[in-house]
């Protein structure tokens, strides 16, 4: 009887969890595809996550399909609870703001928008032999994505 | 695309007449030099050792070890000659023009996002034919050059899921190619146009992949007659221009969330007398505009036609839509679905043709009340052909002022268009033949009845 609360409490705890703490939800390349542009998530470290605050996991393909979702309002900046990209070589989630960035036009990505994105700066600025830009969040939100042309 | 080799033949030919007249001067070689190699022969060394315009035939058996080719040779191999890389990088790698391969088993690429089969770096009238391309990560990649042609190839990648896998055909910036007669198999997409410009694409196989063609800022690109079958989407097209597609089969894109055309903020594209047969969706528009859709049969797709967001300038004439569950979906703004002069034939429209013309008294209405209901319940696709759902639409369509969007065809067809490919058999035995279609349409919607709602 004991034993049965335990696991009770704990899977209360658990749930409890669950709904604080907006982890990154693993992407399923069979399934995910990209809430502005349909595409399946195929290269999957290219890829990024919006977190709201209801738990409503919006995922994308590409770095820029999440800014223009950001800038064109899908949501609004109060529902987000957090934005996730990832580390290029690794994998690794990181939350946009803490993340660096290199941009060259040339620099393939899966909407070839050429931006690609690193956990540390330093990665960014060796990235194909610095032939990139390096952006912090500050620059990033600066860039001139394809899509606002 | 024979014609276009020939033209190519005479400039390609003139060259190799010039080495072969400066190198006759210098040392006296033989012009054009065959030489037969056997396995345990080092490729690289031969190739190495042999001077442009020279042919290497390459006896049955395995030779290990990536190549590069940098000058015009052309390489070609008894049946089960196989060149296999070393699992880094690209197998065969072409830096020089006017090359020529055919007849290898080519395997064994790296497997970082550019590692290929063959791969093409900036070269120009290189032919690469009938060759057989397993276990690699792209299949063929060419990155920039003009005029190169690549058919009768079977190429298939790794093994394993498709999100680790690389493209059958890579097609990076450059322009003038053919690409014809190919079968592209268990790849990421069949072939990827990534900013190309101008190319011939005829008569290919694409199957089991992510894509079947997938169009990224590309242009000027026509695909005649090729078969996209059983990938997640036959044709991607995103953000290119000025397309035009053909007399293409494409069919069983059954995928959740697939289909058969997807054509996402692009303009100029044609769609003609293509067969769009049996897929989840089978055109979906999203932000298309100046598309001209005519002459094709969208059939036995879970949903025919599907307009998403804003779509503007496009054109829908002499289409037959016949036994797709859901003839059409439509989006938030006003469209027409004729030319004003003809519509399309769609197997749901109710109504009749009094005057004989052919053409239906009432527009044909698209999108019914229940799909905008599915659009908030998504679950209610359950109640799918229920009595009650089918009740529902027949009043709607009874009584406009229920309505939704205003997306119509002026001038339904009342009889299904007779296309180049089926108007010989109708005229032999129509009768018959119609009652055999007729069965055959109907086994079609059980199945894809039976099928659709097993995904649920």
């Amino acid at each position: 009887m004991k034993k049965c609360l335990v696991i009770l409490t704990g899977l209360v705890w658990l749930t409890g969890c669950q709904e604080e703490n907006y982890e990154p939800v693993q992407i399923e390349p069979e399934i995910d595809v990209c809430e502005i542009c349909n595409m399946s998530i195929a290269h999957e470290n290219f890829a990024t996550e919006v977190i709201s605050k209801e738990n409503d996991v919006y995922k994308f393909d590409d770095l820029g399909c999440m800014m223009e979702f950001l800038e064109e309002d899908y949501i609004s900046e109060e529902e987000i609870a957090k934005k996730y990209v990832r580390d290029v070589s690794s994998g690794e989630w990181t939350e946009l703001e803490n993340a660096y960035y290199s941009y060259h036009e040339d620099f393939w990505t899966p909407m070839a928008n050429g931006v690609v994105t690193f956990k540390s700066k330093e990665a960014a600025e060796e990235y194909e032999q610095g032939a990139g830009e390096v952006y912090d969040y500050e620059k990033l939100l600066k860039h001139p994505w394809s899509w606002k042309q | 695309m024979r014609k276009k080799s020939t033209k190519y033949l005479k400039p390609s030919l003139l060259l190799i007449g010039l080495l072969a007249f400066m190198l006759w001067g210098m040392e006296g070689t033989a012009f054009a030099k065959k030489t037969t190699i056997l396995s345990d022969t080092n490729l690289q060394e031969t190739i190495n050792r042999a001077n442009a315009g020279d042919t290497i035939f390459l006896e049955k058996g395995l030779y290990q070890g990536a190549i590069t080719i940098n000058k015009p040779l052309a390489i070609s191999g008894e049946e089960g000659a196989i060149v296999a890389g070393d699992g880094k990088g690209n197998v065969i790698t072409i830096t020089a023009n006017d090359v020529t391969l055919t007849n290898l088993t080519i395997q064994n690429s790296g497997e970082d996002h550019e590692d290929s089969g063959v791969y093409l770096d900036k070269v120009e009238n290189v032919n690469i034919s009938a060759n057989n391309l397993v276990s690699v990560h792209n299949g063929i990649y060419l990155n920039m050059g003009k005029n190169n042609e690549i058919a009768n190839n079977i190429i298939s990648s790794n093994e394993g899921h498709f999100s680790k896998r690389g493209n059958g055909i890579h097609i990076f910036k450059g322009e003038g190619h053919t690409v014809h007669d190919n079968t592209i198999k268990e790849v990421q997409d069949g072939i990827y146009f990534d900013f190309a410009g101008k190319v011939d694409v005829a008569e290919n196989v694409i199957r089991d992949s992510r894509y079947g063609m997938h169009f990224m800022f590309s242009e000027n690109i026509s695909a005649i007659e090729n078969t996209v079958s059983g990938n997640i989407t036959g044709l991607m097209v995103m953000d290119s221009a000025r397309l035009d597609f053909r007399k293409n089969l494409i069919h069983h894109q059954f995928h959740f969330r697939g289909f058969g055309v997807l054509i996402y903020d692009s303009q100029n594209i044609i769609l003609s007398g293509n067969e769009i047969t049996q897929n989840s969706v089978g055109i979906s528009f999203e932000k298309a505009r100046d598309t001209e859709v005519s002459r094709n049969i969208i059939a036995a797709n879970q949903v025919g036609l599907e307009f998403r967001h804003d779509n503007q300038k496009n054109l829908f004439y002499e289409n037959n839509f016949i036994a797709n569950i859901v003839s059409s979906t439509i989006g938030k703004e006003e469209l027409h679905l004729d030319n004003g002069v003809k519509g399309n034939y769609w197997d749901d429209y109710s109504s009749h043709d009094i005057t004989g013309d052919g053409i239906g008294e009432l527009p044909y209405k698209a999108g019914s009340l229940y799909d905008n209901l599915l659009k908030v319940q998504p679950l209610w696709q359950f109640y799918f052909e229920s009595p009650a759902m089918q009740m529902w639409s027949k009043a709607e369509s009874m009584f406009p002022s229920m309505g939704t969007v205003d997306v119509y065809d002026n001038k339904p067809l009342i009889k299904p268009v007779k296309l180049a490919a089926n108007e010989q058999e109708a005229r032999e035995g129509s009768g018959i033949l119609t009652l055999l279609l007729g069965f055959f349409f109907i086994g079609i919607s059980f199945f894809t009845i039976v099928k659709g709602r097993s995904y649920i």
